[in-house]
């Protein structure tokens, strides 16, 4: 983990993407039960809660557990995402799918003793 | 002796030869009974056992648990039933109740006296003793944290029995150290029963027991209801003897009466009502497949504070010996129940301190256990709240399941059902699998990529 080879990068790059499957996979079991959509196609820019958003708060709560508790099933790391960390962020982790994913890697990193920015 | 004679007097009443008790397979008729009450009045006095001995009795129900309770209280003494499932909290039991004396009955009913060199001198005591009445203590076990000491004037609780009832052949299900067991034990022994003992009370066991004695009354909680439901047993065991289903001590979820209705269309399922605090009040259903029930009478006023059952009764405790009183100036105990009225009718939502606030609104666990129940392949649900940033409080469902479903499918399948049966916000928000498959904690490091 102190190396700085380029290639070091790989493994939080891997696990942004496999919690970005993790969140897209929890939005289509929350298309397939809402008549409010997430926009999946749109990828990373689609909305999810907010100004611009498509799901209630409950929607929210639901969809950021299952989000929680599938990290935990897959990566075996243990997150809470909806907390007063994730409220004083500047601008909400919740609002778009890619907010929600760049959120979730950073508390994972965190969580797993990595530092969540890579390296310098 | 004080006013406890009438007991004795029904006892004979039912004849030396009938039978009181089975336990452990055998007869022990209501001759067997006096004589031992006579034999432990005698024993007291030997020991030197006072009125202000505070005298936990150790036991489950059986032959001489049953006598020496008599004994005791007739004695004057203030008892404190314990079983082997509090074993977790007895020296705090013991230490908080001043219990001066315990008398321990072994498995064979053999007893073992112990005395502790305390001096009672708690003000309720004082207040008890000038009445000169028995006590009876019961822990009452409070959703969270310690454990309550609920100390009644024995004397008012046994004198409900006073008033003849049928007596039938009975199964001893609830604890002997729960007020409902202790309502069990007295309203039928006081009318002619027959008291049947379990040593366990897993399904196969209770059903084989109503089944060998014939037992008619089986008094229970939902719980064990729907645990009899999918247990299976009752495809060995029809229990043909069963007249009445008595079912309290939690909230019935609405789907677990349909089911039990329709296993048992000719037995009577009634719904009773009672705290350690008050005791059992008279209560009787609106019919056998509705939760409406009409309590009170006898002795018992109720009325509705702020959608709260208060309840105002001769046989309310005089008070808790560790925590603050609970009753109104005027003599109302307030339960912390939540409930409606309609027509004298009360319809029991469940404990105020275990409703969940979700974004303001107000959700009652029983509700969405009762909706979860009645899916396929739900063998067992609990629900509870827990804190959640952005609404307060979410809704929390652990499942116990007989399909082999991932969590996904399940959640899935459950939202489908729910959003058809509750409000939006009673949907749980979270699901947790009760299969054993404990993930996280100790390898959350190791799993990471």
């Amino acid at each position: 983990m102190t190396s700085s080879k380029p290639d070091e990068l790989a493994p939080n790059a891997i696990m942004t993407d496999r919690i970005r499957q993790i969140v897209l996979a929890r939005c289509l079991e929350h298309n397939g039960l809402s008549e409010r959509k997430v926009d999946v196609a749109r990828g990373d820019d689609a909305p999810l809660f907010g100004i611009d958003g498509v799901l209630t708060s409950l929607e929210l709560v639901s969809l950021i557990v299952a989000v929680e508790q599938e990290i935990e099933d897959q990566l075996g790391v243990m997150v809470t995402l909806a907390d007063a960390k994730a409220a004083s962020q500047r601008s909400s982790p919740f609002r778009t799918v890619g907010a929600l994913v760049e959120y979730a890697a950073g508390r994972v990193a965190e969580e797993a003793g990595m530092e969540a920015g890579g390296h310098d | 002796m004080n006013g406890l004679q009438f007991l004795e007097d029904r006892f004979a009443a039912a004849g030396s030869e009938s039978t009181a008790l089975i336990w452990q397979d055998r007869t022990v008729t209501y001759g067997w009974v006096l004589d031992a009450i006579a034999g432990w009045r005698r024993y007291l006095v030997d020991a030197g056992v006072g009125a202000r001995d505070v005298v936990s009795l150790t036991a489950e129900f059986s032959p001489n648990a049953t006598a020496l309770m008599v004994a005791l209280a007739e004695h004057g003494c203030t008892i404190v039933p314990l079983t082997s499932s509090v074993a977790a909290t007895r020296e705090e039991f013991l230490e908080t109740a001043q219990v001066t004396i315990d008398i321990n009955l072994e498995k064979d009913d053999s007893a073992t006296l112990t005395r502790f060199a305390r001096v009672p001198d708690h003000p309720l005591y004082l207040k008890l003793w000038a009445s000169q009445r028995p006590g009876l203590i019961l822990f009452s076990s409070g959703s969270s944290g310690r454990s309550k000491a609920v100390l009644h004037d024995f004397q008012n609780i046994l004198e409900k029995f006073r008033e003849p009832r049928p007596g039938k052949c009975t199964l001893a299900f609830l604890l002997f150290d729960h007020i409902g067991g202790i309502n069990t034990l007295f309203h039928v022994l006081s009318n002619g029963g027959t008291v049947v003992t379990v040593s366990d009370r897993s399904p196969a066991v209770v059903c084989e027991a109503i089944e060998k004695y014939q037992v008619e009354l089986l008094p229970t909680s939902p719980t064990f209801l729907n645990l009899l439901l999918i247990s299976g047993a009752l495809d060995r065991f029809p229990l043909r003897s069963l007249r009445t289903i008595t079912y309290g001590t939690e909230v019935m979820p609405e789907s677990t009466l349909f089911r039990l209705r329709a296993r048992f269309p000719d037995v009577v399922l009634l719904q009773t009502y009672g705290l350690s605090e008050v005791g059992i009040l008279r209560s009787r259903s609106e019919s056998s497949d509705s939760l409406w029930v009409r309590i009170g009478g006898n002795g018992f006023d109720t009325r509705v504070v702020d959608g709260m059952l208060e309840i105002r009764s001769s046989s309310t405790m005089l008070g808790y010996l560790n925590a603050p009183s609970p009753i109104t100036a005027d003599g109302w105990f307030m339960t912390g129940d939540a409930v409606e009225e309609r027509d004298g009718l009360f319809r029991i939502f469940g404990r105020k301190s275990e409703q969940i606030n979700v974004g303001g609104e107000k959700v009652f666990p029983a509700e969405i256990e009762s909706v979860l129940h009645a899916m396929e392949g739900v063998a067992d649900v609990c629900v509870h709240g827990e804190p959640h940033a952005i609404v307060g409080n979410m809704v929390v469902a652990t499942v116990r399941l007989t399909t082999d479903e991932t969590l996904a499918q399940f959640r899935h399948r459950m939202v489908q059902h729910c959003r058809a049966h509750l409000a939006p916000f009673k949907v749980p928000q979270k699901v947790v699998l009760g299969r054993g498959e404990l993930h996280g904690g100790r390898f959350k490091k190791r799993r990471v990529v």
